[in-house]
This record gives C-alpha cells, sequence and structure tokens, in this order.
C-alpha cells in the first residue's frame, strides 16, 4: 500500500493499493475522524481482496473512498 | 523588467568600528550587527565570525547562507519575509561579492542543517568553501523544537536575512564596481528576431513537502506548498522573491545566496536573443501526495505548452520521493512536444547500487546529475569548530548518525550532510559516473 | 610482480575446436597461447597457471566446473584472476563471467575479463566483475589483451579508479559522485552542463546524458491466497513506526536495521504514545498522533473480528525508507522474508511512506 506507485512499479511490486499521502499513507487529517477510518477500513479491505485477486502482471487496485 | 545589480567584490572583511566598505575591505561594528540580530528576543545567544578560505574551520549546524545585499530602488529585500511584501526584481539592487553570510546554530542541529569546511580536503564540497563568510552564530528560546528532527530554524533565519541586508546597506550609496543587467521583455512583446529562436522555460521545483507551516521555500513570504505552480520573471528570483526552507536534507539544498544567483537562469539570461527565446520562470513546488504532483506536472506542462515553449529545463531541489514530481513532470513536458532537460542530484546508496532516481522514465533522456547523496566521506579534524560538531551525531543531521563523530574531531559522514554541495541550482562541479 | 591466474577455453588453449568443447578443466603451469601475450604485455602482474576448460563442460556440468576448478586453485597465490577474452562466443563469455565470479566470492581478489558488448556474458554478468569492453572476433585478441594487461597493472600499482567509460569496462551498476577536475575534465558548472544540453537538444544535435535510466526490475506474480481465514498474514512497513523506545536503534535514513515488535495484545490498534515514527523523510504529525495511519492494525483488528481474516502474526516487521540503499533494503526484505517463512506467513500488507 504505497502512494507513490510509479516507484513501487520501478521495484517490480505486482499488487499495488494506492494510499492518501506520504506522512498519512492511510489517514487524513481533512477529514473527521469517522471517516478517516471509512478510509482505512475500505483501504485495508481492498488490500485484503488484492491478495485474494490473481493478476497477470503489475496491477494497481482501485480504491473507493 | 530591468533588475540592476551592482556588485562590490570583497577582498578582506574584518570587524572594526563603524560597518562600511571600502576599496575592497568590508568592515563590520560587530556590536551593531548584533543588536540587528537581537531584534528577536528568541534569540538567546549570537557571535559573529569571520571564515575565510583556507582558514582552518568547520561550520555545523549550518543553516543558511544568504547574500549580503540592499535594495537601492525599486523594491525591498526578501520582500514578504523581513520586509512588507511587494513586487521584486526591478530597480537598483546593491550585492556584496565574492563573500556570503552564513547562519549556524550554537548547539542544536536539525535534519536540514549542514557542513561547511573553510579547509582541507573537503573545502571544495560547497561554494561557501571558497567565499568569505561573515558567520552568525546562534542560540534560541525555541523549546518547542529543541529536540524535534525537523526544526523551522525561524529565529536564526530570519535574523540572518536582516543581517544580511544590515550589511549590504553599507554600499547603498556608493558606486557599484561593476554593473550586471538583468533583462527580460514581456513575452508578447519581443523582437522578430527573438521570437524565432527556439523559447526556453525554467521550471524550479523548491522543497515544499512539510504540511506544517514554517518549513518550506517560500515565493514572496508564501509558503510554497499552498501553491499551484505559475509564472514568474527570472528577476523576480534574481531579487529574492524566493528564501529558502528548512526541510532538506541538506546537500540537496538551494539556499537563498544561489536562489539570487542562480547560474541556469543567468546564462540563459545571456543566451536569450542569441541562441534563446528565454520565456521565463515556471515556479512549481515538491509535494507529498501523488495526486499533487500530479497536478503540478500537469499544470507546469500546460502552461509551458501555452506560453509556446519549445524546450523546458526542470531543476528539482530535493531526491526521494521528489523524484517522482521531477520525472512525472519531465514526461508530461516531453509528452506535448516540449524538449525537456533536467538538473537534479542522484542517491545511489552508499555501495553506488541502488537505483539513481526512484522514479524512472524512458522520457527523461536528457539529465545533468550534480551529485550523489549518498557518497561516504572521512572528515579530518579540524582546529576551529563554529557550532557543535556533536550535533552532526546527535541531532539527526541527514548525512550523520549516531557515533560518526570521532573524540579526536573527525567525523565520518554522507555527503547528504555536506551544506548544498549538490548544487542543484547549477554551482555544481561534480557529476555521477558508472564506476 | 603481482601473479594472476588465466582462465581461457579449448580453443585458445589450443586443445581443440568445437569438437574439444566438453574439454574437462585443467590447470597447467606456466602460459598456453593467448595467456602468454598477457604477459608481454603487462609490467607488473605475471601470469603464473593457466587453467583451460571446455565451453560446453562449463555450460552444462557448471556446479561441477566451479567445484574442480576451484579446487585446483586451492592453495596457489595469486592476486588477480584473468578471464578470456572471449569476443562474442557466447558460451566463453557465459563461461568467463561464471568462473570469475565464483573465484571472486571465494577469494575476494579482484577478477577482470573482457567481451563484445553482444556477448550475453555482458547481461548476465556486468554487475559482478569488470568487463572490459572487447572486440567481436579473435583478431582483436592484442587490444583487448592490452586493456587487461593494463588495469591489472594498474591494480597492481593501486591506481585510482576512474569511472567505467574511461576504464574501459562495462558499468557495473555502480554509481558515485566525481568532482570533474579529478576526471581530468574542464570542471564546467551544472548551470552550463545543462543549457548545454538543452541547446543541443533543440538543434537535434547530440548529446550524453549524465543520468541514463537503468532496465526496471520485474518480480514474478506469487499465486494468490484462495482463502485469507486458512493463512497467516503479517503487517510489514517502511514507514518506520517503531515503539516508543525504539529499542533496536533503527536509524531514521539510510537504514540498515529492521525490528520485529510483539502486537498480539493490542487488540483494537496502534496506541500513541507507545508507538511512534522515526522515519526523518516525512513529517511525523499525523503518525506519531495516531500510527494506525501508517501500518493500519485497527483495521485489520477488525476484520478479524468479523471473521475475514485467519491469523494475524504476533509480530509486525518494520523499518525506515528514507536514504536507505536498495541493497539495505533488499537485504533487509530477505531476511524478513526468511522469519517470514519460518513462522509460516503466507500473506502480507506492506505500507510505505
Amino acid at each position: 500500500m504505497c502512494n507513490l506507485t510509479n516507484i513501487a512499479k520501478t521495484v517490480g511490486v505486482n499488487k499495488m493499493v494506492p494510499t492518501v499521502s506520504v506522512p498519512y499513507p492511510l489517514g487524513n487529517p481533512q477529514l473527521r475522524p469517522d471517516d478517516e477510518w471509512a478510509l482505512r477500513y475500505h483501504r485495508t479491505g481492498v488490500a485484503l481482496d488484492a491478495l485474494e485477486t490473481d493478476v497477470d502482471g503489475q496491477t494497481i487496485f482501485p480504491v473507493k473512498i | 523588467m530591468k533588475l540592476e545589480i551592482g556588485k562590490f567584490f570583497v577582498k578582506e572583511m574584518v570587524f572594526g568600528e563603524k560597518t562600511g566598505y571600502s576599496k575592497g575591505v568590508l568592515t563590520i561594528n560587530k556590536e551593531e550587527a548584533l543588536a540587528v540580530v537581537k531584534e528577536d528576543s528568541h534569540i538567546t545567544e549570537a557571535e559573529l565570525h569571520i571564515a575565510c578560505p583556507g582558514d582552518e574551520i568547520r561550520m555545523v549546524p549550518v543553516k543558511e547562507a544568504i547574500e549580503m545585499r540592499c535594495k537601492v530602488s525599486g523594491g525591498v529585500m526578501f520582500p514578504g519575509v523581513t520586509n512588507p511584501v511587494m513586487p521584486a526584481g526591478q530597480g537598483r539592487t546593491h550585492a556584496l561579492k565574492d563573500c556570503s553570510l552564513i547562519v549556524v546554530g550554537k548547539h542544536w542541529g536539525s535534519f536540514q542543517d549542514g557542513l561547511i569546511d573553510m579547509a582541507g580536503p573537503f573545502q571544495r564540497n560547497t561554494i561557501f568553501g571558497s567565499l568569505k563568510n561573515l558567520v552568525l552564530v546562534g542560540d534560541t528560546d525555541e523549546e518547542f523544537e529543541r529536540h524535534e528532527q525537523q526544526k523551522k530554524n525561524r529565529a536564526l533565519r530570519w535574523a540572518g536575512h536582516r543581517l544580511a541586508e544590515y550589511v549590504g546597506k553599507c554600499v547603498a550609496a556608493l558606486e557599484p564596481e561593476e554593473i550586471e543587467t538583468w533583462e527580460l521583455e514581456p513575452v508578447n512583446r519581443r523582437d522578430a528576431s527573438v521570437q524565432g529562436l527556439p523559447s526556453v522555460v525554467y521550471v524550479l521545483q523548491p522543497q515544499t513537502q512539510m504540511e506544517a507551516m514554517g518549513y518550506n521555500t517560500l515565493v514572496y513570504g508564501w509558503d510554497g506548498n499552498h501553491m499551484l505552480p505559475t509564472y514568474m520573471h527570472p528577476n523576480e528570483l534574481l531579487d529574492g522573491a524566493l528564501i529558502s526552507g528548512s526541510f532538506m536534507p541538506v546537500s540537496s539544498k538551494m539556499s537563498t545566496y544561489e536562489h539570487c544567483n542562480n547560474p541556469v537562469v543567468k546564462r540563459l539570461m545571456k543566451e536569450h536573443g542569441k541562441t534563446l527565446n528565454f520565456l521565463g520562470l515556471v515556479m512549481s513546488n515538491l509535494n507529498v501526495a501523488m495526486d499533487q504532483k500530479q497536478r503540478s506536472a500537469y499544470m507546469v506542462a500546460q502552461m509551458a505548452k501555452n506560453l509556446g515553449a519549445d524546450g523546458a529545463i526542470v531543476a528539482e531541489e530535493g531526491y526521494g520521493n521528489p523524484d517522482v514530481d521531477y520525472i512525472q513532470t519531465i514526461v508530461e513536458l516531453e509528452k506535448v512536444g516540449i524538449k525537456t532537460v533536467g538538473i537534479s542530484n542522484e542517491c545511489t546508496g552508499r555501495d553506488g547500487g541502488s537505483q539513481p532516481l526512484v522514479a524512472l522514465d524512458p522520457a527523461a533522456n536528457a539529465l545533468v546529475s550534480t551529485g550523489n547523496v549518498s557518497q561516504y566521506f572521512e572528515l579530518p579534524p579540524m582546529k576551529t569548530v563554529l557550532g557543535e560538531l556533536e550535533s552532526m551525531a546527535r541531532d539527526g543531521l541527514s548525512g550523520g548518525w549516531e557515533g560518526c563523530v570521532h573524540p579526536d574531531g573527525s567525523l565520518v559522514m554522507e555527503n547528504n550532510g555536506m551544506f548544498c554541495s549538490d548544487h542543484i541550482s547549477g554551482f555544481s562541479v561534480k557529476t555521477c559516473m558508472d564506476y | 610482480m603481482l601473479k594472476a591466474i588465466h582462465y581461457i577455453n579449448q580453443f585458445f588453449g589450443q586443445v581443440g575446436g568445437e569438437d574439444m568443447a566438453d574439454y574437462e578443466p585443467e590447470i597447467r603451469t606456466g602460459t598456453v597461447g593467448c595467456t602468454q601475450i598477457f604477459n608481454t604485455l603487462a609490467k607488473d602482474v605475471e601470469v603464473t597457471h593457466t587453467i583451460i576448460c571446455g565451453d560446453n563442460f562449463m555450460a552444462s556440468r557448471t556446479d561441477e566446473a566451479l567445484e574442480r576448478i576451484l579446487a585446483m586453485l586451492e592453495g596457489k597465490t595469486f592476486d588477480i584472476f584473468i578471464a578470456g577474452p572471449a569476443f562474442n562466443a557466447g558460451r566463453y563469455g557465459a563461461a568467463c563471467g561464471q568462473i570469475c565470479k565464483a573465484v571472486k566470492e571465494k577469494y575476494g581478489v579482484p577478477v577482470i575479463t573482457s567481451m563484445n558488448e553482444e556477448n550475453p556474458g555482458v547481461e548476465m554478468f556486468h554487475k559482478d566483475m569488470y568487463i572490459f569492453r572487447g572486440g567481436n572476433r579473435a583478431t582483436f585478441m592484442k587490444q583487448d589483451m592490452e586493456r587487461l594487461a593494463a588495469f591489472a597493472d594498474k591494480i597492481a600499482r593501486g591506481g585510482k579508479l576512474l569511472p567505467a567509460p574511461m576504464e574501459g569496462y562495462f558499468p557495473r551498476g555502480i554509481r558515485h559522485e566525481v568532482f570533474l577536475e579529478d576526471i581530468g575534465q574542464k570542471p564546467v558548472m551544472a548551470a552550463d552542463r545543462v543549457v548545454d544540453m538543452m541547446i543541443a537538444k533543440l538543434k537535434g544535435e547530440p548529446y550524453q546524458t549524465e543520468l541514463p535510466m537503468p532496465a526496471l526490475d520485474r518480480v514474478p506474480v506469487a499465486p494468490a491466497v484462495k482463502d485469507l481465514r486458512k493463512v497467516r498474514l503479517a503487517l510489514v512497513t517502511s514507514g518506520g513506526i517503531v515503539p516508543r523506545e525504539n529499542p533496536d536503534r533503527i536509524q531514521s535514513c539510510s537504514a540498515t536495521k529492521w525490528g520485529k515488535y510483539d502486537i498480539s495484545a493490542l487488540e483494537k490498534g496502534f496506541t500513541a504514545p507507545e508507538y511512534k515514527t522515526i522515519h526523518a523523510g516525512y513529517d511525523p504529525e499525523q503518525a506519531d498522533k495516531n500510527p494506525n495511519v501508517v501500518v493500519p492494525l485497527d483495521a485489520i483488528r477488525a476484520y478479524q473480528r468479523e471473521g475475514r481474516l485467519g491469523v494475524v502474526d504476533e509480530f509486525f516487521y518494520t523499518t525506515v525508507g528514507t536514504g536507505t540503499t536498495q541493497g539495505e533494503a533488499a537485504r533487509m526484505g530477505r531476511e524478513i522474508a526468511a522469519v517470514l517463512h519460518e513462522r509460516n506467513v503466507e500473506a502480507v500488507v506492506l505500507t510505505a511512506t
């Protein structure tokens, strides 16, 4: 899970979930605490789903929030 | 817009009764100068020293380097910072040359502070090793960041900028020994002969990655993180519209001194009308989130394209995740048909084997490399240390680590901690090569 | 006078041609054929023994060939090991690379070889040794030997290593900074270099980039986990989250250490200030307030309670990613992976800043 998916690609990562930013990958101080938690919960869930998904090559899994 | 820089070449720097300049000798009245520093009650201790090339002096933690200069007409020094905000880049500025003002912490360093040697094998690693330096060593009551690795260093940096102007003012009324004239007509009012030349923009990506305020490069006193790319006249950069920040691992830093003397801008101005049509500056930034990096890259490319640029030079004040902003900006410029050249440093790791930039793209096929952040140095002891040597080991400076300073005064460090040593502004006489 | 041992194939060893490609490795005292040319060219280095081995033997029975040749070197005194030149002969180039690499690993001496840029041995071994740029035919023997001899002499005299293009060998994937004046070049400022490069690029004239783009890494895709509820999952991070006292003193920049910390008692996730970040490359404010924004343990615990997950490893694994060399990161990655394997971890969520 990283913000800079370009970098992850150059070192060969195959499954990537985009994060919010460098200093707070799964947080966002501009959101209300419940919304921030919802974001973290959702994106972590996408990562778990990605672990159970077969891919052909380097793949970025989209997130909804 | 025309800017004249009146130059005074300092041959000798001394402390004396009256601050003034005559026939190459710059005299500074210590008490008056320190009074300017201590205008800010947050400064608890301050001393002034003179450090010249060849003096066995080591300075650490160095926080800033500033050219001593003043505005004679057409504006104020460092608008929006130590003076009210107003336009910069025109009128007359008088500058003391072959010298600079260096700001050093008496004890406490931070991630962005570095080291300068005025003699010995590492004298040549920074341009300040070849300048006569007025050195301000100070301590402050900024307890909130005393033991933080990231420091705003505000009191000392502002004091340095104030002091630079105080000293610079001593040549305000004098006739310069030489005058540099920087002039660039408005973009759409240029002669056909100039319009016919290949046109170029200089894209500057200053360090602006802290989201908390007080650390980043300031543009007319405004935090560079809270900006989108914009268009500026090169004179504004040469005349103090930008001051350097306090966040960058220091070999990658562009000091205020270098912003005011940016040699890429000066060279482009010299080529203007001869080989190139210099369209001006695109002031961008460096951001921490992918979408912010992309936004700035897209806007830079749009702006350059619609200014009609044929070529662009992109300068990245940083390494690591800022390489993403750098490469992406180059890629977007190339995508809209603008031939792009980049200037940055590298981080190849101490063994030299790491990928030199963290982001790569075949479109980035014309790059100048000014140095390697990871280069390993062994420094001999130095007779005099201005500041505190142990700060390199204790305070989280980017090129140091616990135990890197030895009891005999020698130390080991990474180039990362050598003050502005990669001179991405353009002063670097280093490159990186395959070994 | 330094001593060298020189490896050549069956053809240059005057044993035979393709018909003798299965020739078993042997060591002879003195020089044979072309290795004699080396001795006439080098001033401070002398080849004392020649090893001859068939290209097919090395290619198809590599482990055995290496074992036998390394055994032949036991008890011999040598300061440099040379192989080839292999020109465009693919199996010969690969053989030179294999033996040089093995000798370097076992004996730690400088190893040098030579082959043409088209030789597949270059791609395979350029990172492991000095491979000098060679001609594409045996007619280049003298020139290629001259380069090898000159470099061997330089090693003998303790001369300073110049950048690869100046020394004449293929880049080894190692880059260092260098002052232009130290390599006999005019100390042209980067500002002038970049504007000159701009002008050349605009004119369509040739220029030389100072930072060539390296090839990108690819990793084979691991098969997907069939059912997360049946496996052990671990959390790993390069974001520098550590227990407050940073007990293992992981460095804030250019890290060479990683830590593993017991989180089994943290039922709801990380708490501050018991956990914090030590990563110097980003604004620590949010991570220090709530470390779960870097390692989402609280979300993982929620999924555990819901039955989405099986076992979550008792430890989480952490280091700092700023300034850390790729070599160190790869080593730490391998070490962490080894521990994860031991602990039967089959799935990892890795967060990076």
